[in-house]
């Protein structure tokens, strides 16, 4: 062939090819104009912050030109645009310093997952068949405020509620004042992984019911009791950083770290020594730890730091908690206790902390407290090494609800929670979450009128009559004030990183123009136009505040403050009350009860944070379900754990099926033989078990929440979800069971290859 | 002074956390491939943490180890490659290139590490998941093997940053993107060519050691063994 020929051959298939495309009405789409500059192949950075779990870390966003394809003025289209590429740590976020963990990570796949709800919805099937249909926004907010109208004329407002996850700053600001302007009670806060009991307990001994912040970087003796704290557990990167400095950061001097928990964690693994104790005690191995560390510091005549009275050992000094004593409930021997006592009194600063299934048990205020009097024994609280709590600045509203009245769980428990003419849920899962016993699916097919914010159908929101898809967290103005994991007050701020995709509106400026239509106290209770102009009046009032801060510009302030992606306040420095008399109260030992007779359920059930899907909020996200789990590497799935003795006497294998009954519910899952799980344990991960969360996360692994009872904790009233007995039986067939160590070749055959 | 990157992993700071590991997924568009293909041991990671148990319950010790490339000096994928896929580069890295690579997968078997994975189908991102791909990375398609590069664009990136404002690379500077995600900062990424450098440095520590050394590999990448405690070291 003649060249000439080949390329007139080469235009004609090229012409055609084209020609042919246009048929497709995906080659038809709109092409939009840019609505921003950018220079093609170069990254820039711009400041976020993460929201997949409340630590409240600093984030930074890789931002590179791409094309996609978008939604604009109600019209899909391509348009060239800035688009988040990668998410990592902001370097000068007090709280995580320029890291990130693995599910932060995995959050930008939230913005980009295929299963977004990309227009507003309404239902038009049944209650909870997930059958709906695309609603233009006017059409929505209208329905929105007929319905809140007329509950108004019936004077029925206190019965309009607000159900939210996690949320704090401007955004819970904004959504209390809305309420208080309709007349409704103040929002209800759904979060499954706080620590309501931990909270109690330093609002009893320290008079802030906060959690607390460790300073790692200079201790020399670690005990946690039942916490995740390296991965799971209130601020994991901020912990693990600290962590990391404690074993190798200062030369010849390495940290001692030891663990106590029934089921070995991700973090038990890192321990020197870990130590089962039988649950529910460890309350009560921390009061022996106390009375060895006081018989110790008597014999030294030492005394705890700020402690200067006299008699202050002498409630500890009781025969009650001397190891024998607590040797013989919760199994840990004497001798140990003694040893780990000696060793922190030889190794100051030492610092106890408590957390997980250890405060999920009826007794879990004992064990809380009692671990608060651990550390005041050591001389740990407020000082270096030791425990402390991030100060929130007096002059900015830390809105954030701490009381049990807005307690969405607690309310459940009590039954405090009925009738609900209409219900608003932003960024909670209850119907996920919660254990069967509560009939949350009941209550929400119950309740006449049901709004979502919701950016994915799942098990909460596809109850909804209306669903209207918030921006994604990178599409969107945030505001956080982290609660722990830092030593001085930070406010974290960030606008848009990128624009939206979908047909989606901001939370906050739906809640606006709600405000608005509806006219009156509602109206002039949010008086801003934006939730920008909101953020930007609230941290005008912080600048206000800080006499330190000579910057009398504050468009100048605010750009700043942009451009980092937050504030820093090293002027307001942790401060803890001074230490009283009656802080050595020695907490009673009361026994833990557990659901479910000893007999016929002998096995003690405890549900895990998952390191993947914490608690379950992020398993829609394919890169999280492929991870393999630290310890046992399973995959888009959920196991049960099963100790090697206990399994080779019930004649189980490594993926054998197991049926998992308690005395609410049952469920069948493959089991995992792990060698770090007591005998009378059974252990499984929280998250999946969706009925409904997108192609990736549904009908996948089982929830354990499924099969728990409505165990309370003593006096606090939180769910105790590790008091659930359970017994264990074959099924008799091979469960779906994905492990990364071993492939499929090697399985069943006793070898592990890799 | 050419340079000659190399690593150290600390494993008495490495908590298995597996930040690392999405933050490789992340930059280097490696895909998932869903369920059944993971059931048959086709998962795409480049970086891997392995866990091993000492002992038995309760007195149980656990090592995360992460695994990824080692780099090897003396690498066993390199000269088995037909086509030249797998070869050395000047900086010492074992590098991959994706054109040349036609899927005999015999480096994959040569390799004692397994830190090679093979794509046996196209890669697949559900839409709009393909916006999250960084276009500084190739996609590799079904018949091609990949594996860790240490980063390779970030490294470049650095060293076209630096050779534009006309000086050298500072410590620290080229990151990839498991060291830069690494809270408690247990992995080290460095030149070993300057003996004053951090991870030439963690390099000659006495908890060093090489993963599978009596191959004569020669790997670039140190592990630090996990301490233990006693009432002297502190």
């Amino acid at each position: 062939m003649e060249r000439r020929d080949f390329l007139k051959l080469g235009v004609l298939t090229g012409a055609t090819a084209t020609l042919a495309s246009c048929e497709k009405p995906a080659q038809q789409l709109v092409r939009f104009i840019p609505e921003e500059d950018f220079v093609p192949g170069i990254a820039t950075w711009k400041p976020s912050l993460c929201t997949v779990c409340p630590a409240g870390c600093g984030m930074m966003v890789r931002i590179l030109d791409g094309e996609a394809e978008v939604v604009r003025n109600g019209q899909r289209g391509l348009i060239k645009m800035g688009l988040a590429k990668k998410l990592e740590g902001n370097p000068k976020h007090p709280v995580n310093r320029g890291k990130l963990c693995a599910r932060g990570q995995a959050g930008l796949q939230i913005t980009y997952h295929p299963d977004r709800v990309r227009t507003p919805l309404r239902r038009s099937g049944q209650r909870g068949s997930g059958v709906f249909h695309a609603i233009g926004w006017d059409e929505a907010l209208s329905e929105i405020v007929v319905k809140l109208q007329e509950v108004r004329s019936r004077q029925r407002t206190n019965s309009i509620r607000f159900v939210t996850g996690w949320v704090r700053g401007q955004r819970r600001e904004l959504i209390n004042k809305f309420l208080e302007g309709l007349g409704a009670p103040r929002a209800l806060e759904f979060e499954p992984l706080d620590e309501p009991v931990l909270r109690r307990a330093n609002l009893l001994d320290f008079g802030r019911p906060v959690l607390p912040s460790f300073d790692f970087a200079r201790s020399n003796y670690v005990i946690c009791f039942g916490a995740d704290f390296l991965g799971t557990w209130n601020s994991p990167v901020a912990q693990s950083i600290g962590y990391g400095e404690m074993r190798r950061g200062r030369p010849g001097n390495r940290g001692k770290f030891v663990q106590v928990e029934q089921r070995m964690s991700q973090t038990g693994a890192n321990a020197d020594e870990w130590v089962p104790c039988s649950p529910g005690t460890e309350g009560l191995l921390a009061l022996g730890l106390a009375h060895s560390v006081v018989m110790e510091k008597l014999r030294r005549s030492e005394q705890p730091a700020g402690v200067h009275n006299r008699d202050w050992a002498e409630p500890l000094t009781t025969e009650t908690y001397s190891p024998t004593e607590v040797e013989k409930k919760t199994g840990v021997r004497a001798s140990s206790i003694e040893r780990w006592a000696r060793e922190m009194a030889d190794h100051p600063p030492a610092v106890a902390l408590i957390g997980g299934a250890a405060l999920a048990h009826t007794n879990g205020l004992f064990s809380a407290l009692a671990v608060n009097l651990l550390n005041r024994t050591l001389g740990s609280v407020g000082t270096p090494g030791g425990v402390f709590f991030t100060p929130g600045s007096p002059a900015i509203k830390v809105a954030r609800s701490l009381s049990q009245n807005s307690d969405f769980l607690s309310q459940l428990l009590s039954g405090g929670f009925e009738n609900a003419e209409a219900l608003f849920l932003y960024k909670a899962n209850p119907v996920f979450a919660t254990p069967p016993g509560l009939r949350m699916g009941e209550k929400l097919t119950r309740t006449p009128f049901i709004v979502s914010f919701s950016s994915f159908i799942d098990e909460t929101s596809v109850f909804a009559d209306l669903i209207l898809p918030d921006h994604s967290p990178l599409e969107s103005w945030l505001d956080d004030v982290p609660e722990s994991g830092t030593s001085e007050a930070v406010f974290t701020l960030a606008r848009p990183v990128m624009r939206p995709l979908h047909d989606t509106r901001a939370m906050p400026e739906v809640v606006m123009d709600i405000a608005n239509r509806l006219g009156g106290e509602v109206r002039e209770a949010l008086p801003w136009k934006t939730f920008e102009e909101m953020l930007q009046a609230s941290y005008a009032q912080l600048a206000r505040s800080q006499p330190c801060n000579s910057t009398q510009d504050f468009d100048k302030l605010w750009e700043q403050i942009l451009e980092q992606g937050g504030w820093r306040d090293g002027n307001c420095q942790l401060h803890l009350p001074e230490a009283s008399a009656s802080q050595f109260r020695v907490p009673e030992f009361s026994a833990p009860t557990f659901d479910g007779n000893e007999q016929e359920f002998p096995f003690y059930f405890q549900p895990y944070v998952s390191g993947a899907f914490l608690d379950g909020s992020v398993a829609h996200l394919p890169w999280m379900q492929e991870l393999p789990d630290a310890l046992s590497t399973a995959m888009w799935g959920t196991w049960l754990e099963v100790n090697p003795k206990t399994a080779e006497k019930l004649q189980v294998r490594q993926g054998d099926l197991i049926r998992v009954r308690s005395p609410h519910g049952t469920l069948e899952v493959p089991a995992v033989i792990n060698p770090g799980i007591a005998f009378d344990v059974l252990a499984m991960p929280m998250g999946q078990g969706h009925e409904n969360f997108g192609r990736y996360g549904s009908l996948r692994g089982a929830n354990p929440m499924r099969i728990l009872g409505l165990s309370e904790v003593r006096e606090v009233g939180a769910l105790a979800w590790a008091a659930t007995r359970v017994n264990l039986s074959k099924v008799g067939q091979k469960g779906r069971l994905v492990l990364a160590a071993g492939a499929l070749s090697e399985q069943g055959r006793d070898l592990e290859l890799r | 002074m050419s340079h000659r990157w190399g690593m150290a992993v600390d494993l008495d700071r490495c908590t298995g956390c597996s930040a690392c590991v999405v933050a490789c997924q992340a930059e280097n568009n490696i895909p998932t491939v869903g369920e059944e293909a993971a059931r048959r041991g086709r998962t795409m990671h480049w970086i891997r943490i392995e866990r091993y148990y000492e002992g038995e319950f309760p007195n149980l010790r656990v090592k995360f180890q992460p695994v990824l490339c080692q780099q090897c000096d003396n690498a066993p994928c390199e000269p088995v490659c037909p086509t030249y896929a797998s070869y050395h580069t000047a900086e010492g890295l074992n590098g991959q290139v994706y054109n040349r690579c036609i899927g005999t997968r015999y480096c994959a078997n040569a390799c004692p590490y397994t830190v090679r994975t093979f794509n046996f189908f196209n890669p697949v991102w559900d839409k709009p998941l393909d916006l999250q791909l960084n276009p500084d990375v190739s996609i590799r398609q079904v018949g091609m093997m990949e594996k860790c590069t240490f980063c390779v664009q970030r490294i470049k990136a650095t060293e076209i940053q630096a050779e534009a404002e006309g000086r050298e690379l500072t410590e620290g500077e080229p990151t990839p993107a498991c060291v830069q995600s690494c809270a408690p900062k247990a992995i080290t990424f460095g030149d070993l060519n300057d003996p004053e450098s951090e991870v030439s440095r963690l390099a000659r520590s006495r908890r060093g050691t090489k993963l599978l050394d009596e191959l004569g590999t020669q790997p670039k990448i140190t592990y630090l063994q996990r301490d233990s405690w006693d009432d002297k070291n502190s």
